[in-house]
């Protein structure tokens, strides 16, 4: 208890800087300062929120998107670290690859809609293939990274003890590039989110994006606003859930883009 | 040897689009796209497409620059603006700034104030954490080095803190302005009806492939433009910082 308010003390304007805004809405709103049209009062959200929630609406779609999200990530995951690594301990294989990831990387994701969907087929494997795009560069870039920045003495160490192969692998270079590794796959976590919801809003009915969009195209501005607030409140989840996870799981391992600020 | 890989892909998707071993409606050779591109710039067309995505970034970077390095510097500087700002900008940060989009589009209409503001609030809430992050990561024996030698105030913001947290604003604004270029293309492929992305768009429901190789091609030349070129210049503009790029 007294804990709490100590750190109530500490935090008391980050606090009420949100209530004191939802207030001052609530009341703004009301009074016809703002726009109700435009920006229904938060208790009106809340109960859009609600019934969405109820009728099992937002359920699906969430659900539909987090699949999304998943396979995804599944797919950036695997095919990252991997071709990561090899190009991290490949120098032929860094030096052919770089150019190519260079061009390709600043592209908008959203870009490759049209191109996967010549590749794969259409529907929901093009839509995923696509949210994994960037994802995908972002965690091959930061394992090549993490492996390159390992050491060489430590390494070289290794190689004299008598590791050598797989054994050096596991025991050394990936234990070594696996901060930058936590990294790059959190940050592609939240790239898939951003992806996806983009690439629902263009081509599908179903999901948050999608929603999102329906919600704006016939003007249900409440249903934008707890549409919104979900994706919000999934894209903390994602962020801060994965980092507050590492915290936990590894603890020696530090977040690299976090070091540096 | 760096461009052999690309120039053999390059080769290779010719001659399986020639032989027609892959679709040359889905994948054109690449000299169909060449021509396609030189073509573009000769009529004109291509050229006012990338002058319309080059305009809104430049106004979305420029509306953002400004309030997010000084909102950035304020909340490093003062604890309670940092306290009370802090919670939004964790907020909204991870969320896909697309999803902006149709809010600013019933205020402002559909046109170009909304999609130049979805762009900016992009680069906007980078540059402000960047530029946090360079305040709060100074070496605190430069701030007292610096008391102890009598900066204070205004002084003390300018020989001390602002030198030390320019190296992270700068990749900040670098960020800020490849996150608008990518939010203006998806605004673009989405809403607007002109510009690069729409031309992407346009041309893939059409199936013109080599006119939407062309505008993708296009798109990634700024991107990398973009991102290589201020990399370059960080680096010579700054040269009191240690590393600039992380990833």
């Amino acid at each position: 208890m007294r804990a709490m308010s100590h750190w109530l003390g500490e935090h008391w304007i980050a606090v009420g800087s949100p209530i004191g805004l939802f207030i001052a809405w609530e009341w703004a709103s009301a009074t016809g300062l703002l726009r109700e049209a435009f920006f229904p009062r938060p208790s009106t959200i809340v109960a859009h929120l609600r019934q969405l929630a109820a009728d099992g609406t937002l359920w699906g779609h969430t659900a539909m998107t987090l699949v999304r999200i998943g396979w995804a990530f599944a797919l950036a995951a695997v095919l990252g670290v991997g071709v990561g690594l090899a190009m991290g301990l490949w120098r032929q294989l860094r030096e052919g690859l770089d150019p190519v990831f260079a061009v390709i990387y600043p592209i908008p994701s959203i870009l490759f809609l049209p191109l996967v969907s010549f590749l794969v087929p259409p529907g929901e494997i093009a839509l995923v293939v696509t949210t994994a795009v960037t994802s995908f560069f972002l965690i091959a870039f930061t394992t090549t990274h993490g492996v390159r920045q390992i050491d060489r003495l430590v390494v070289e160490a290794a190689v004299h003890y008598g590791a050598r192969g797989w054994r050096l692998f596991a025991t050394v270079l990936l234990p070594g590039a696996l901060p930058f590794i936590f990294t790059g796959l959190r940050l592609g976590l939240g790239f898939a989110l951003i992806v996806v919801v983009a690439v629902e809003i263009v081509s599908t009915s179903r999901g948050l994006g999608a929603l999102l969009w329906l919600s704006w195209q016939i003007l249900k501005v409440e249903d934008m606003y707890a549409t919104f607030f979900v994706i919000a409140l999934l894209g903390a989840v994602l962020s801060y859930g994965l980092a507050a996870l590492r915290t936990r799981l590894l603890p020696w391992v530090q977040d690299v883009a976090e070091r540096s600020g | 040897m760096s461009l052999a890989v690309p120039a053999v892909l390059l080769v290779l998707w010719e001659i399986c689009s020639r032989h027609a071993i892959v679709s040359p409606r889905y994948f054109p050779p690449p000299t169909t796209v060449g021509w396609v591109l030189v073509d573009g710039f000769a009529a004109g067309d291509l050229g006012t497409q990338a002058l319309v995505t080059l305009t809104r970034l430049g106004f979305a970077f420029a509306t953002a620059a400004g309030p997010g390095v000084l909102l950035g510097l304020l909340m490093g500087m003062a604890r309670p603006v940092r306290d009370a700002v802090e919670p939004y900008i964790a907020f909204i940060f991870p969320v896909p700034k697309i999803t902006l989009l149709p809010f600013l589009m019933i205020v402002l209409g559909v046109g170009e104030p909304a999609f130049v503001l979805t762009g900016a609030t992009s680069a906007f809430f980078q540059i402000v954490i960047s530029t946090l992050g360079g305040v709060q990561t100074m070496d605190p024996r430069l701030l007292e080095v610096g008391r102890n030698y009598g900066a204070r105030g205004a002084r003390l913001f300018w020989k001390v803190i602002l030198p030390a947290a320019l190296p992270a604003i700068f990749t900040g604004l670098r960020l800020g302005l490849g996150l608008a270029l990518v939010a203006l293309v998806a605004v673009e492929f989405i809403a607007a009806k002109s510009g690069l992305g729409h031309l992407v768009y346009r041309h893939w429901q059409m199936l013109s492939t080599p006119e939407m190789y062309a505008a993708f091609a296009l798109v990634g030349a700024l991107g990398l433009l973009l991102t290589r070129g201020l990399r370059a210049v960080q680096a010579r503009v700054l040269t009191w910082q240690e590393e600039i790029d992380r990833l």
